[in-house]
């Protein structure tokens, strides 16, 4: 296996996409068995995400497969080195790297008007954008993949409502996504990053971990390995039941606040933590969102009634009129993506795979499909993991006549 | 003030908000003007917390010369900061091996009575290059495991005209320092250079002191498989009963997808370890010294070398690609931000406090160790900091032996 970059190479953006791509194993050996099957051959494929080296091996692992690729990212997601080496490996980059948000509406018009027939999107903005201004396009393209979780609700509802133009395939469904990437991609690298960014110890601190969801669990796991005493906050009592089986303090966060010296907000929901808890949170906590965004914070309230120092990179102290310091990491923005490098490239090998499997099941399956939002098909998922299980020199047990027979008797 | 002075006046600001024990408790201690007026060499990693220790000794009265102990850690916003303050510091970033020696002979130059040394690098160049001098020091308090052997060694051949303190022997260095700071920021230092996953990884540590341990702890902790190399049987079986796989580096290197060096000595991966290596593997140091991995052999053996990306070399052996971080130097420090603050908090107040033990005491020549006091009240400190309470102990729970002794309960 071998990635189209991995001699030694002169620019930083190109060695950083074959770093990324020597642990990438399932995502190539997908590439060369869709190259030598030729399903996505000739095909337009558009990724709209974060583009940093994994995302670029995803554009280059399409290419392999024969597809003509294209990729979008707003200037914020845009990592200058690595779009460049992109470009000149002959990826079309749609992103102005310099920058702000009207440039990022014409780079993402640019790119929509590139008529993607296959769009690979993040957040559900480019179908949204697509459903909104290019109605046309609709009947051109044969599908499209939404990677995260916040994306696909917005499109259940416009399939609810008749609106949506198009099938979609949600990546976020995928077992291969969401109980990876969301518990040890992102669990590691926020963890990480907030340590990264603070040069603090986790241990013997109280943190305090709003949601417990995939990437809530994570968090959870990862800063209690580090030594942290964690505090669970849910709304729902089958996780909170499970927080607490899995070692965790559970408690609501007017109770916990006063002691709290960390939080992650990790809800996807937006005001999860309140002007309220502000009021109750203990001085110098530190607050940061490892998934949604910084809506889950009330970064309004902080700003207005907020005198506001940067202390460090990435670090802001919001000093409150009643004395007490609240600090902020990436302005509430995911603090892996803004203070670090994204999640790691094993488990991003898998979200990568399961998108480019995605890409292929709307190119061979999805034509007819009716608009709506769909599944990846579990057997096309499957071989991801048996891909990464191989390479990890791992092995598994053969499914014998007598065990399937027995799991089938009733 | 320069954008870089800025910069290092707020690394230092942080620092000093996140170190009650440094910043009250040592603070206090040093107020009693024992140190005024005395030239105190600080020789560690010049970073923001070493910069801050030295801040505290300065407005103790100090009179302080600060060199870093290492040629490739040294941050030069920090060093920018210091000067503003007008401390005097002799080292500058980006430096080379040849700088850095310069930089150590000037801080010797400067006669310090008192040396905060790290691997005990200006003791050992002013025993050497400036005998007159150094027979003029009252001590040294030493910060690491190796610095701590190399004065040992000194005192054992007589070489030791004074009294020293090992920092690194005091409980509230060691149990901290080395197991919890060290092992928490070389897996942090890895997976922010490599970008790779912990979970499921095979971490192979090549010693099991404090430091290797608490590397082994953190990864297995965050979901690595673990595997120990130890030429010690007790520090092995420890390992083994820690539940990390133990054995040769011939049956624990193959496979290893992360391989990190503890020993605190030179060459534990050599020309002889490098045929146990596998594809894509990557090498890491948490040792004192830049020669845990001997990147000479690597580099003979290797039929290419260039880098990977920030931080990483990767060199081609046969048909096997071997990466190594920060080149082998310290990887906590010279590929991450080193210590967590709230350890340094403790191992710098170690320091701190015994500088100040050696200004008010003269010990006899040879290795020893902070009163247990002073330890004792570090670590109560801190916990005061923490707003955590202890019990006392009862005096019925002590196990009254002179009730056997004197017969008198058989009676």
């Amino acid at each position: 296996m071998t990635t189209p970059v991995t001699e030694a190479l002169a620019s930083e953006g190109a060695r950083r996409i074959a770093w990324a791509g020597r642990g990438m194993l399932a995502l190539w050996e997908i590439a060369d068995r869709q190259a030598s099957e030729g399903s996505l051959r000739g095909l337009r494929v558009g990724i709209a995400n974060v583009l940093e080296p994994k995302t670029a091996n995803l554009a280059l692992a399409l290419t392999r497969a024969g597809a003509d690729v294209s990729v979008h990212a707003g200037a914020a997601e845009t990592m200058p080195s690595v779009a460049n080496a992109l470009s000149e490996m002959g990826v079309s980059v749609f992103a102005d790297m310099t920058g702000d948000e009207a440039s990022d509406l014409a780079a993402a018009r640019a790119f929509l008007e590139w008529r993607p027939q296959i769009l690979i999107d993040d957040g559900a903005l480019l179908i949204r954008l697509a459903h909104a201004e290019f109605p046309e396009l609709l009947p051109t393209m044969m599908g499209a993949a939404e990677v995260t979780t916040s994306g696909v609700r917005p499109l259940r509802q416009m399939a609810t409502e008749g609106a949506l133009g198009v099938p979609v395939i949600a990546i976020n469904d995928a077992p291969t996504k969401h109980l990876f990437d969301n518990v040890y991609g992102t669990g590691q690298s926020c963890v990480m990053a907030l340590l990264d960014v603070t040069n603090l110890q986790l241990a013997g601190r109280i943190v305090v971990v709003l949601g417990y969801g995939y990437v809530g669990k994570g968090v959870a796991r990862n800063a209690a390995a580090l030594g942290a005493r964690v505090v669970v906050c849910e709304l729902d009592p089958v996780k909170a039941l499970q927080a607490h089986y899995d070692g965790c303090r559970v408690s609501t966060l007017a109770d916990i606040a006063r002691r709290a010296e960390v939080v992650f907000a990790s809800t996807g929901v937006p005001g999860a933590l309140t002007p309220d808890h502000i009021a109750l949170l203990k001085d110098g906590a530190i607050l940061c969102t490892p998934g949604g965004g910084a809506y889950e914070l009330p970064m309004d309230h902080l700003r207005k009634h907020g005198t506001r120092t940067d202390v460090r990179p990435h670090v802001a102290d919001y000093q409150l009129p009643d004395g007490k310091h609240v600090l902020v990491i990436a302005e509430g923005d995911w603090i892996n993506l803004m203070a670090a490098e994204g999640n790691p490239i094993e488990v991003m090998d898998l979200s990568m795979s399961v998108q480019s499997l995605a890409a292929e099941a709307i190119a061979i399956g999805f034509k007819g499909h009716a608009p709506g939002v769909y599944r990846l098909p579990s057997e096309m998922e499957e071989t991801i993991a048996r891909i990464r299980i191989a390479h990890e020199n791992a092995s598994i047990e053969e499914l014998t006549p007598e065990l399937e027979a027995a799991m089938r008797s009733w | 003030m320069s954008g870089d002075e800025n910069s290092g006046q707020a690394q230092i600001a942080w620092v000093q908000r996140h170190s009650p024990v440094l910043d009250e408790f040592v603070r206090g201690k040093l107020s009693d003007g024992a140190l005024k007026g005395v030239k105190v060499a600080v020789v560690v990693h010049l970073e923001a917390k070493t910069a801050f220790l030295a801040t505290i000794l300065a407005d103790a009265g100090a009179d302080v010369v600060i060199a870093g102990s290492n040629p490739r850690t040294t941050n030069g916003a920090v060093v920018e900061a210091l000067r503003g303050r007008g401390l005097d510091v002799v080292s500058e970033a980006s430096g080379t091996h040849e700088t850095w020696e310069q930089e150590l002979l000037a801080a010797a130059d400067r006669e310090p009575e008192l040396v905060i040394d790290d691997g005990a690098e200006l003791t050992l160049r002013m025993a050497k290059f400036r005998p007159n001098l150094f027979q003029k020091l009252r001590g040294v308090s030493e910060e690491t495991t190796t610095g701590t052997a190399r004065l040992r060694s000194m005192h054992a051949e007589g070489q030791l005209p004074f009294g020293a303190l090992t920092a690194n022997d005091a409980r509230c260095k060691m149990l901290f320092d080395n197991r919890f700071g060290t092992g928490q920021t070389t897996i942090q230092a890895f997976l922010r250079l490599t970008n790779r996953q912990i979970g499921g990884a095979r971490f192979v540590v090549i010693g099991y002191g404090a430091v290797g341990r608490g590397i082994a702890q953190y990864a297995r902790a965050l979901g690595a498989v673990t595997g120990v190399v130890e030429t010690d049987p007790v520090r092995a079986l420890e390992a083994h009963m820690d539940g990390h796989e133990v054995g040769p580096t011939s049956a624990v290197l193959p496979g290893a997808t992360a391989v990190i060096t503890a020993t605190g000595g030179i060459r534990a991966i050599g020309a002889a370890e490098l045929e146990f290596l596998t594809d894509d593997v990557v090498l890491a140091n948490a040792g004192h010294h830049d020669l845990e991995i001997d990147v000479d052999a690597l580099a003979a053996r290797a039929s290419s070398e260039g880098p990977a990306r920030t931080g990483i070399t990767t060199y081609r052996v046969d048909d096997r690609d071997i990466h190594v971080l920060t080149n082998g130097a310290l990887v906590n420090i010279a590929g991450g931000s080193g210590h967590p603050i709230e350890i340094m908090d403790l191992t710098f107040a170690v320091q701190g406090l015994g500088a100040h033990y050696l200004a008010t005491n003269t010990l006899t020549p040879g290795v020893h160790v902070l009163p247990k006091e002073l330890d004792d009240a570090i670590a109560a400190a801190k916990l005061r900091s923490l707003g955590i309470v202890l019990d006392d102990v009862k005096p019925d729970q002590y196990d009254d032996i002179r009730e056997w002794t004197d017969g008198g309960s058989q009676g």
